[in-house]
């Protein structure tokens, strides 16, 4: 019986410590063609709303990022600005990127919604996103 | 004797009576009036010019033709010697209310703000002629909306608010020197396009 308890209790512990985190490599950047624009979209690790992982979409290219992890958007730059959209359940939120040839950040972030959370779009500074992104693992396709 | 001290008893009640009549009349007109702090009436609002051409005609060196503040992008001319500059800056600053005080407290289950999505817009203009400043016009403006359990806007939504203020007040500083930069132009022989109804 105890053995089990201890099992359970192990079980749980790996689980709130490790979450649903994305596994892939640590942050490295990302190499863009010239005339590109890069913008980093990451998500830092929160237990909270783990599980939703809405589809993240700037330009053409969309990610699906968990906890933990981050997605390089490779766009064209001076085409006029790029739209950066995420779609929750409930909420969806959009923020544009006047792309050019520079990195750009864009922080998802949670809030707490009605049914589930309501996803948000939050573009960071680089000297903030800079700490923030090393923590984060690449989200592997 | 018991007749008199009843009638006694009367006036007394009577003159109580008509004792207390001023009081409440000062107190139901003090809650009539109002005893709150007066508000000082607002100041009057400075009229904000509607968007029209500037006097002179300009080619854009720096920025995005398609966002620029009305002014300028009437005023756009491929060909002139004089040149705008305009840059435009924008950051963010969420401001989410933690969870722990959120999750117990019942107004935020009536629709009560979680939090607000703030932009800071930074717009600069820089009119040259040569190497001669014509002008030079910055603007700061700060943009947020609060976001709720049901209802929350996009940063999108924000952004464009804080870009369209930055841009009109530029706006509103081109025009109140406006007289000014025509008359600079007309002094350096740049022939000045004749202004749009003000």
């Amino acid at each position: 019986m105890k053995r089990q308890v201890a099992a359970s209790l192990l079980c749980a512990a790996t689980l709130l410590t490790a979450g649903c985190a994305v596994q892939g490599r640590r942050f490295e950047k990302a190499s863009a063609p010239p005339d590109n624009a890069v913008i980093y979209v990451y998500r830092p690790y929160h237990y909270g709303s783990s599980l939703l992982r809405p589809s993240v979409t700037c330009g053409e290219d969309s990610a699906r990022i968990g906890p933990g992890g981050y997605h390089a958007f490779v766009v064209p730059a001076g085409s006029g600005p790029i739209l950066c959209s995420v779609e929750g359940a409930e909420t969806a939120d959009q923020v544009e990127i006047d792309a050019h040839t520079r990195v750009y950040y864009i922080r998802e972030e949670f809030v707490w919604g009605v049914l589930s959370g309501h996803p948000h779009l939050n573009p960071v500074d680089t000297d903030q996103a800079h700490t923030e992104i090393a923590e984060c693992c690449v989200q592997e396709p | 004797m018991r007749g008199e001290r009843r009638v006694m008893r009367g006036e007394r009640g009577a003159v109580m009576r008509s004792s207390l009549i001023p009081p409440l009349l000062f107190l139901a007109a003090a809650v009539a009036s109002g005893c709150s702090v007066q508000q000082p009436p607002p100041a009057p609002a400075v009229a904000e010019a509607p968007a029209h051409p500037l006097p002179f005609k300009g080619r854009l060196v720096e920025g995005d033709a398609s966002a620029v503040p009305p002014a300028v992008a009437m005023s756009l001319s491929s060909t002139s010697a004089v040149t705008f500059i305009y840059r435009e800056e924008l950051t963010h600053d969420d401001y989410h209310i933690p969870l722990i005080v959120t999750a117990f407290d019942p107004v935020t289950y009536v629709g009560a703000p979680l939090g607000d999505l703030g932009v800071t817009a930074f717009a600069s203009l820089s009119i040259t002629d040569g190497d001669r400043v014509l002008g030079d016009y910055t603007a700061k403006v700060h943009v947020s909306k609060s976001y709720t359990l049901y209802k929350e806007p996009t940063h999108r939504e924000v952004e464009q608010g804080a870009r369209a203020a930055v841009r009109e007040q530029i706006d509103q500083k081109l025009y109140r020197d406006a007289d000014r930069l025509a008359e600079a132009l007309a002094g350096a022989g740049q022939p000045a396009a004749p202004a749009a109804d003000k």
